[in-house]
């Protein structure tokens, strides 16, 4: 690991002034489990790190807002584990945490890092792309909402510039009878990341599929929305064929990408098989 | 007045479950590790590795790092030279170089080393060597390296001297097959004809690593011009000296070895592996240099090999094993480092603890164009066990017996005489069946699920010749104020060898455990040990321990004896103190003022273990006296198969072994479970892949080893204790006895609940499925794959 500078802005101002357009060695850290990982390894050799630790008062709380939750960015993935508020509001999430990393990363790492750091095999990104959050970015030029449908454009690509930080994430809240569940595939040991990741919200109205909200993260190069699934759910009454169609067609709509977690064929069929259990586990009795 | 004991009496040390002596010192980050060791002026030396997987070096052009500020020299093997004239080094063979000289041989291959005060400096500028290379075709696969017209990865084959049944390699060339070895007892071919069934199959394993949490760290400091001292995290500290005084044409007085706790070593860091390069950088650079490897380097350092075994037996009708044939190929990677020595001193156990009149062996090791292989908790048993355990279920179901019931046919006893001809003495074989057989409730039926959960069970159990011959030196001091010191080259590296080896000294002198203090590996103090590896340190360095004390209480009786006017056969040892029958006693201490006028002196007792020993015979492998004692390890296994994912979660793992003697039982229970959950990370998902050569999952993210998540729920070891007559209080050892039988047991269990045969490790849940697939879904019993 070579020298480079480490800033400790105390506004967001100062933080912003700090990052370079132009220069990918200039980066933004949050609580720095994946960055500094990257350091070690020596894909990513930074000439400047702006750490945003010193704007944890500013950015770090979670609130109800209108919309829904209001995450500052510098929030801990601990913090979301533990909130009441998210319990309550977004059980799905308070239960993926305890299951995320481990409690000495969830401690550290930040839900805006977690977010921006486009790292394909995150446990949140699916989740939140179903319950169809976004992101605040902040840059020189203001402020701007992304939705993360439009936030991941690949395998470690965002849309986000070079000197945008993300400040905020809101996360809606979903009608109080919206069912949901996550599902975490892990390949060979139990403490991994996923090989697959399924997260799927619905209502059911008159005993049939409404609202449905369908995404797989981790074995494609971004998370993704399977809306031939959701098309083919919505308006059903569930039953084990209805059901079974949907993950067939979820399977069919992935592009698994082949690696040490699986090939791409297995992770298809990966697919398949959680995306048919987590619409089970929510019909069963999963809140939103 | 208490009442009295005899000499020999047990005090209640030895079967007590004392806690671990450093447990303190470890959890309050002050015990004594060599990462945490620095001297003024030291350098961090960085190594550039190889690229490549087989190449000459073309040109190496060190400018561009000299150049970078900060850093010190840059060091070649050209360099080394200069102060070693011939620097391949090696416990079985002297084939490995310091650094490259004129070819490399796998992908991370030391090339140079980068010297520098700061050690992010030297690693920046490690990347700044630069190497050309001639590509030369590589060879990675164990069976295609023995073909002829293979790529030779070495040109000639270089025993070490100090072997002399290796002597007759020397200078064979044109082949990759480095060593083989051969038993032959009775008249196999004969057999086969005339057996009723004749099975076959072919078991691969595949390439892991050892990963101790610390890895392989080392610092060289000159002492003088014409002194070393080497301060370095490795299991055999007598073999390093010995390594570093031989390359440099020094007397071994004048290296120095000094190890302190090891965080894991697990056979990674045994005989020599980066000791000589730290001496020749230090030599060079005439400044103390500290090799540090990171998680990564240690997947191009040290591995388990890779394995094919066909394995083939005749079965009569009423299931006994009259002939098996056995060829084994050890993948030995890029450098023979100690496998040679698997490949004999493990390959004469590949037809496991049956009782076959008719054996053959051949066991072969090539090398590959791999990073080396070398020992790994089990010396190879494990890849055996794998395969010969396997091989026995598939023939217990053919013949439509129950596993259990079919080995209890073959298994050998106590005391019947092993393939190679040495008897069982004092092993448990039949024994620890019986008992993994209770544990494992075998006779009452097991629910095993009809839907997408399959439930099975299986049992494996192996067998382990503890290496030989080697040997173990101890000394025993007690000081002037009767405190109690214990010099033994035996290195703890978490198996709590300090706390067993005070044990056996503080029964021996009437102490506590805890008031002898056990001073860990230095060449200028500890005596001469072979190293800690194979299981050997209770057996053998105990034995040397046991005597030592016994010297030290001697002289303390005679003092005692003349003290008290009493004779010296009707006094004991007790409490610290010397005893009369008539109830009077003197402390160690009073005794010490006795002998010497005041509190001084000290009393030193030396102890020597050499087990005797009979080389196998070099045709048919056959020998009275192949091993001190036996290892016996079984293992159980409940299991449930996901068959949508094809993913296996164990339920339940019960470790039967033949401990001997349990000297600390707390101790030998976790030695035993931590073993089997190693194991069972290489069974169900550790494997380093390779692409042309180069290890793409080298990191702790990548290659995944067992987690706490992955801890079956219900982990029990079952202690059988059949005392050996020449063990330490009838101890043995069992560091690796609990690694035996795990993938076999787990393997044979996925067909009890599946009914499909896995060949080949790890059984991943992509390989496990695929299996299913083909054998047309769960509950068939005709799948056979793998």
């Amino acid at each position: 690991m070579s020298d480079f500078e480490l800033c400790e802005p105390g506004s967001l101002e100062e933080a912003l002034a700090l990052l370079d357009p132009q220069d990918p060695s200039v980066r933004v850290v949050g609580g720095g489990t994946a960055l500094v990982l990257m350091m070690k390894q020596r894909v990513f050799h930074p000439t400047r790190l702006v750490s945003l630790r010193r704007l944890a008062g500013q950015l770090r709380g979670i609130m109800r807002g209108e919309r829904g939750l209001q995450v500052g960015a510098m929030t801990t993935l601990r913090e979301l584990e533990q909130s009441a508020l998210v319990a309550r509001t977004a059980p799905v999430l308070s239960r993926a945490l305890p299951r995320l990393a481990n409690v000495r990363v969830r401690n550290q790492a930040t839900l805006g890092g977690h977010l921006a750091h486009g790292d394909p095999h995150m446990d949140l990104p699916p989740i939140l792309l179903a319950m169809g959050a976004r992101v605040q970015a902040t840059s020189p030029r203001g402020s701007r909402w992304v939705p993360l449908e439009e936030l991941y454009l690949g395998y470690y690509e965002t849309s986000l510039a070079r000197d945008e930080v993300v400040t905020w994430v809101e996360i809606p809240e979903l009608p109080a009878d919206t069912r949901g569940a996550y599902v975490k595939f892990c390949y060979l040991s139990a403490e991994d990341w996923p090989a697959v990741g399924v997260a799927v919200f619905f209502r059911l109205e008159g005993g049939q599929f409404s609202q449905v909200r369908l995404a797989v993260g981790a074995c494609t190069e971004r998370p993704v929305r399977i809306s031939r699934a959701e098309t083919l759910l919505n308006g059903e009454r569930p039953s084990p064929a209805v059901l079974e169609a949907a993950a067939q067609a979820a399977a069919g709509e992935v592009q698994p990408v082949s690696d040490l977690l699986g090939s791409a064929e297995y992770k298809r069929e990966m697919v398949r098989v959680h995306v048919r259990e987590a619409l089970e586990q929510a019909l069963v009795g999963g809140g939103r | 007045m208490a009442t009295l004991t005899q000499v020999g009496q047990q005090v209640g040390q030895v079967g007590r479950s004392v806690p671990r002596l450093e447990s303190r010192a470890k959890v309050s980050g002050s015990a004594e590790y060599v990462y945490h060791v620095a001297v003024p002026g030291m350098l961090h030396g960085k190594i550039v590795r190889s690229s490549v997987a087989h190449g000459r070096i073309r040109r190496l052009d060190t400018s561009g790092a000299r150049a970078q500020p900060g850093v010190y020299a840059v060091i070649t093997g050209q360099d080394v030279l200069r102060v070693m004239p011939d620097p391949h080094y090696g416990p079985a063979f002297h084939d490995q170089p310091v650094l490259a000289l004129d070819k490399v041989r796998f992908v991370g291959d030391p090339v140079a080393v980068v010297l520098a005060e700061d050690p992010h400096v030297a690693e920046e500028a490690a990347a700044l060597v630069e190497v050309e290379y001639e590509e030369l075709p590589a060879v990675f696969d164990e069976l295609e390296a023995a073909r002829p017209g293979a790529p030779l990865v070495h040109e000639v084959i270089r025993p070490a001297t100090t072997f002399a049944d290796l002597k007759h390699l020397a200078g064979r060339s044109g082949t990759n097959v480095a060593m083989e070895y051969h038993l032959r007892r009775g008249d196999v071919e004969e057999a086969f004809a005339r057996a009723d069934y004749v099975f076959e199959d072919v078991f691969r394993t595949q390439q892991t690593a050892h990963l101790p949490l610390e890895p392989f760290v080392c610092l060289a400091h000159p002492e003088g011009p014409d002194r070393l001292v080497i301060y370095t995290a490795t299991q055999s500290p007598s073999f390093v000296r010995s390594e570093v005084a031989r390359l440099l044409g020094w007397p071994e007085n004048r290296v120095r070895v000094r190890t302190a706790f090891l965080g894991g070593g697990f056979g990674a860091k045994l005989y020599i592996k980066l000791e000589a390069l730290a001496a020749a950088c230090c030599l060079l650079a005439g400044r103390p240099v500290k090799i540090t490897l990171s998680m990564e380097e240690q997947f191009l350092t040290i591995t388990r090999h890779p394995t094919t075994f066909r394995i083939r037996s005749g079965v009569t009708r009423d299931g006994r094993i009259v002939a098996r044939a056995c060829e084994v190929w050890w993948n030995g990677g890029a450098y023979a480092d100690i496998s040679p020595r698997v490949t004999q001193k493990s390959g004469f156990t590949a037809s496991g603890p049956y009782d076959i009149e008719n054996v053959r062996i051949d066991s072969y090791v090539v090398y590959t164009n791999r990073p080396p292989t070398g020992a790994l908790r089990g010396f190879g048993i494990p890849q055996l066990v794998w395969a010969y355990e396997s091989h026995t279920d598939i023939i217990a179901h053919r013949l439509g017996m129950d596993p259990v019931e079919f080995r209890r046919i073959n298994l050998l006893s106590n005391g019947q005489p092993h393939a190679t001809g040495t008897p069982l003495t004092d092993t448990a074989t039949r024994e620890v069946l019986e008992a993994l057989a209770k544990a494992m409730e075998w006779d009452k039926p097991l629910e095993r699920g009809s839907g997408r959960y399959r439930r099975g069970r299986g049992i494996a159990i192996g067998l382990k010749a503890c290496v030989a011959p080697t040997t173990s030196c101890a000394t025993v001091v007690l000081y002037g104020d009767g405190s109690v010191a214990v010099l033994a080259g035996t290195v703890d590296m978490g198996q709590g060898s300090d706390t067993a080896l005070a044990q056996i000294a503080a029964e021996t002198l009437g102490l506590q455990a805890e008031q002898v203090r056990v001073v860990h590996p230095d060449t200028d103090v500890t005596p001469y040990d072979m190293a800690t590896l194979g299981s050997r340190s209770l057996f053998h360095m105990g034995n040397a321990v046991k005597q030592a004390a016994e010297q030290v209480r001697d002289q303390l009786l005679a003092i005692a004896a003349r003290a008290l006017e009493a004779d010296a056969e009707q006094l004991v040892v007790r409490d610290g103190a010397v005893w009369a029958p008539g109830g009077q006693s003197l402390s160690f201490k009073e005794l010490m003022v006795h002998r010497f006028g005041m509190q001084a002196g000290t009393l030193v007792g030396t102890g020597t273990y050499l087990p005797p020993y009979a080389k196998p015979d070099p045709e048919t492998g056959q020998s009275e006296e192949i091993t001190p004692f036996w290892m016996v390890g079984g293992c159980g296994a409940e299991v449930e198969v996901d068959t949508y994912t094809g993913r296996v979660r164990v339920l339940r793992l019960v470790n039967a072994a033949d401990v001997g003697r349990a000297i600390n039982p707390a101790i030998v229970r976790t030695q035993l479970n931590g073993a089997s959950l190693m194991q069972l990370g290489m069974t169900l998902m550790e494997e380093m892949v390779l692409e042309q050569g180069q290890v793409v999952n080298a990191s702790l993210a990548a290659y995944k080893i067992p987690g706490f998540g992955d801890v079956p729920p219900v982990v029990e070891a079952v202690l059988v204790e059949m005392p050996h007559r020449h063990g330490p209080f009838g101890a043995k050892g069992v560091g690796e006895t609990g690694t035996f039988a795990v993938s076999a047991a787990v393997a044979n269990a996925i067909y009890d609940a599946v009914g499909v045969r896995i060949r080949e490790l790890p059984i991943t849940p992509e390989r496990l499925l695929a299996a299913l697939r083909r054998s047309g879904g769960a509950g068939s019993q005709e799948g056979e794959e793998g």
